[in-house]
């Protein structure tokens, strides 16, 4: 034993070349966000990151604990001569006690969890909401708004199609004055109801600033997500499913702008489609190269 | 019911005892029956298969560190669908690199290794058995197990290249060549996973009949080592679960070549519908990559511990309790998915119960070091090194369990650490050390301890450097399957990250080589292994290294439980399970 490095001089060196890795590219200069989440800006998202931080203290005190534990079991018990191991098959009551414990920590944070998923993300969007057509296909995204009347109107999955890309119904007058936008134009502290359909394959709504995910599948129209942005700034809108060749780089542009400058975008987009009286549906036809 | 045992046992025996004439070379290394020789076959395979997977690795790292540049040295001899004509990846070339490596890495790679390579080996010796139930389907389990092999990889050569649907083959992508851009490699994808189904089905219901039926006198179902029970769990859940992906994938070649509308929703089929059968086959699939390596591991952490394992019965029925379990939680892919949102909860809430068995294995495994005499051989390293790594991607695992969480990390780099953690952390030390373990009764010859323990700490360290990060550029919003990262503002600051972890990579693969060596070195020039060089007491280290055709001159007669270590009032601290306990053992009943 002794001509030989111990056991904790072992571990010693590989924590150290451990360390001096991290340390090194730690080292590095940082501009922005590297190693942690990018800053939340959405009202939902702020309960997302409380709730992740809790799990995160839950299951770093558990690692912890245990790898401390266990760490400790591995140096103490290593063979030494004339020490005979212990024999023992195990402990009912510790058996009995380390399965209630998890269990009741994982049905508490299921409780939470749940609560969280019904009642705050996908609680009813409230009525003043604006309401988005989210439209996906092979490599885009193309977004739709209410147009003059605030009403997208009604749309079904099976009405999606090349000239019909949100699935508008063909017998609702409110969709007439709808129209189309290539950026996520969106204003700040109102709640953003979105309706997402796909034309081809499944795509990914994903905006990590928002915390916030949804797939958006063809032959589904999907109309329960809804958020609220809270910082002005622009944004990216990732595909997060991989769709075909041109997934890597299937993105749009969002911004979230003061409620004066939504109001003047917004009337802008209004007056280019009013005065086409039996125009195509989607009257500004999208011409984003595919 | 032991004495029908017996008495099935004995008539086994006496009818493999009449064919131990010299077999031809054709009917010993190609053809083989014998289950030994299969679980080499296999080991072979699989690790042949998993220098491809790895170097399929390698690729996609480059190109996340190193995207639009050449790739050195190799760049321009590689097939224009992978590579531009300067020799950097293209992105579509990239979306079949991450499609073959998962696939390569799961169906022929993790799940050989452990159920090809252990359930053949182990089982029969583990239970005094002379061979499988069923020796024929066992070697047809094999060639169709290669041939699977062979007919995904050979997408390779197709004009379009690999499958680029990623291994999950989401519908309707997977479903229509028009939109996945390679019609011919998705197709021969399909085809590859029916046939590997095939083999794990012939290989389940061998091993679940040989568990049942051919168990020697004495051997009672709860003196089953655990890497048996693990098999026998993981076996049924093999039986259960990979008719589903089977028949999904003959549905998706029939959407895919013949115009059906199962998935396609151009055509009225439901895109989901993929999914949930594609999960209802891949949760227990995970838990099938996983079980195995936890009985491995447990039983190496006994033996080189001393000791009787920790909570014997406890494991069992954690094990029991995950193939329930793992039958109920697939929903938890697809938490936004657009499936209904009560769906959702009520994964949700299985998937937290799913915790509390592995849990418990974690705590079982503590108990078992606890106290005890501990030896670090190299199997001994990777398997106290499993227990941490699984620890840490089951902590990962509890975020994405979250409903709520799972809105912000799913489908990011999180996920790809996670599922690194287990599966490589995991399974794949639970099967380094596992090897490292039974080599000497597979090959006859002792691997090298020295380069053993090189290989381990390189691995534990670069495995670390590469996978932790992961969690990091999850966090930061990284999606997975993206080609190129620095197209994204949101990613750019990230792009140092990317290429540490690249780098940690390229080590993590370079660490495999030393194993790869020490593998087949210790093969010709290895110390020769006595019987048990553990000391060990499960039945086939009472066998010559390597045992003969047909395992066990006598069957065995079993009277003790398999982890007798230590036990007080004897003189070695082993007892095996086919010696009876000498008068003065105070063995403990549990």
């Amino acid at each position: 034993m002794s001509s030989r490095p111990s056991i904790l001089a072992r571990c010693g060196l590989v924590l150290a070349v451990l360390l001096a890795g991290l340390g090194t590219c730690w080292a590095d200069p940082r501009t922005s966000n590297l190693w942690w989440m990018p800053e939340n800006a959405s009202e939902g998202g702020v309960y997302i990151d409380q709730l992740m931080y809790f799990i995160l203290f839950l299951t770093g005190v558990v690692f912890v604990i245990t790898q401390i534990v266990y760490i400790f079991f591995i140096v103490k018990y290593r063979a030494r001569k004339g020490v005979p191991a212990t024999y023992s098959h195990g402990n009912n009551r510790l058996e009995i006690i380390w399965t209630a414990i998890p269990t009741a920590i994982f049905i508490g944070l299921w409780g939470y969890s749940n609560h969280l998923w019904w009642d705050v993300l996908h609680s009813t969007p409230p009525a003043n909401s604006l309401q988005v057509g989210v439209a996906a296909y092979q490599f885009g995204f193309s977004f739709q708004y209410p147009g003059a009347d605030d009403k997208l109107g009604k749309a079904e999955a099976s009405f999606v199609s090349n000239d019909n890309m949100f699935g508008n119904d063909p017998s609702d007058p409110d969709a007439k004055d709808n129209f189309t936008s290539s950026v996520l134009e969106i204003p700040v502290n109102r709640p953003v109801h979105i309706r997402l359909d796909s034309k081809d394959v499944i795509h990914g709504f994903y905006i990590p600033q928002f915390r916030i995910y949804q797939d958006m599948v063809p032959g589904r129209m999907i109309d329960w997500v809804w958020f609220t942005p809270t910082k002005i700034g622009k944004f990216q809108l990732a595909c997060s499913q991989l769709c075909g060749s041109g997934h890597y780089n299937m993105k749009a542009d969002i911004e979230v702008v003061s409620e004066a400058d939504f109001e003047k975008w917004y009337q802008e987009k209004v007056k280019a489609v009013q005065p086409q009286p039996g125009a195509k549906l989607t009257s500004v036809t999208e011409t984003k190269d595919q | 019911m032991s004495q029908t045992i017996a008495h099935s046992g004995a008539e086994t025996h006496a009818g493999t005892a009449h064919h131990h004439h010299e077999l031809s070379f054709f009917n010993k290394y190609i053809w083989s029956e014998d289950h030994k020789t299969i679980a080499i076959q296999y080991l072979f395979a699989s690790l042949f298969f998993l220098l491809i997977g790895g170097l399929l690795a390698m690729g996609v790292r480059y190109q996340l560190a190193f995207s639009g540049q050449p790739i050195p040295l190799i760049g321009s001899l590689l097939p224009r669908w992978l590579v531009t004509d300067a020799g950097a990846i293209q992105p579509q070339g990239y979306n079949g690199l991450v499609t073959m490596h998962a696939t390569v890495m799961v169906f022929l790679v993790v799940m050989p290794l452990l159920v090809g390579v252990f359930g053949n080996f182990l089982i029969p010796l583990k239970i005094g058995a002379p061979d499988m139930a069923f020796p024929f389907f066992n070697a047809l389990s094999f060639w169709l197990f290669f041939a699977s092999g062979i007919i995904l990889l050979s997408s390779f050569f197709v004009p379009t290249g690999f499958p680029a649907a990623g291994w999950t083959s989401y519908a309707p992508l997977s479903a229509n060549g028009a939109f996945n851009g390679s019609q011919a490699g998705q197709s021969l994808w399909c085809v590859g996973i029916f046939i590997n189904g095939l083999a794990s089905i012939a290989g389940a219901v061998n091993y679940i009949t040989t568990i049942i039926n051919m168990r020697a006198p004495g051997m009672k179902m709860f003196r089953l080592p655990l890497p048996v029970w693990a098999l026998f769990i993981t076996a049924i859940l093999l039986l259960l679960a990979v008719p589903v992906l089977s028949a999904a994938a003959a549905m998706l070649f029939f959407d895919l070549n013949f115009g059906t509308s199962f998935f396609e929703a151009s055509r009225y089929g439901q895109p989901l519908m993929w999914q949930h059968l594609f999960w209802f086959f891949g949760h227990p699939e995970v838990y099938i990559l996983i079980l195995p390596a936890m009985g491995l591991v447990s039983e190496m952490l006994a033996v080189f511990s001393r000791k009787p394992i920790f909570g014997y019965k406890a494991m069992v029925y954690a094990m029991a309790a995950i193939g329930v379990l793992g039958f109920v939680v697939w929903g938890h892919h697809m938490f936004v998915s657009g499936m209904n949102l009560m769906l959702s909860s009520a994964f949700s809430f299985s998937t937290m119960l799913i915790a509390v068995p592995s849990a418990i294995k974690t705590f079982n495994w503590l108990g078992t070091v606890w106290g005890g005499s501990i030896r670090f051989t190299t199997a001994m390293c990777f398997a106290l090194a499993f227990v941490s790594m699984f620890v840490i991607g089951g902590l990962s695992g509890i975020y994405m369990a979250s409903t709520p969480v799972d809105l912000f990390i799913h489908h990011t780099y999180f996920i790809v650490a996670h599922i690194h953690y287990v599966l490589f952390g995991g399974s794949l030390f639970g099967i380094f050390g596992a090897i490292y373990f039974w080599y000497p009764k597979m090959f006859g010859h002792m691997m090298n301890e020295f380069w053993g323990k090189v290989h381990f700490v390189l691995s534990f360290m670069f495995f670390n450097l590469t996978f932790f990060p992961m969690h990091n550029l999850g966090l930061n919003g990284m999606p997975r399957r993206i080609a190129d990262p620095s197209l994204y503002d949101f990613l750019k600051s990230q792009q140092p990250l990317q290429i540490f972890v690249s780098l940690s990579a390229f080590g993590l693969g370079l660490s495999t080589l030393i194993f790869f060596v020490n593998f087949f070195y210790s093969m010709f020039k290895g110390p020769k292994a006595p019987r048990n060089p553990w000391n060990s007491t499960t039945l086939e280290w009472t066998l010559p290294s390597p045992p003969g055709h047909g395992n066990f001159p006598v069957t065995p007669t079993v009277y003790n439980g398999p982890y007798e270590y230590s036990v007080p009032g004897m003189e070695q601290d082993f007892l095996p399970q086919n010696q009876p306990a000498p008068e003065t053992a105070r063995l403990a009943v549990h």
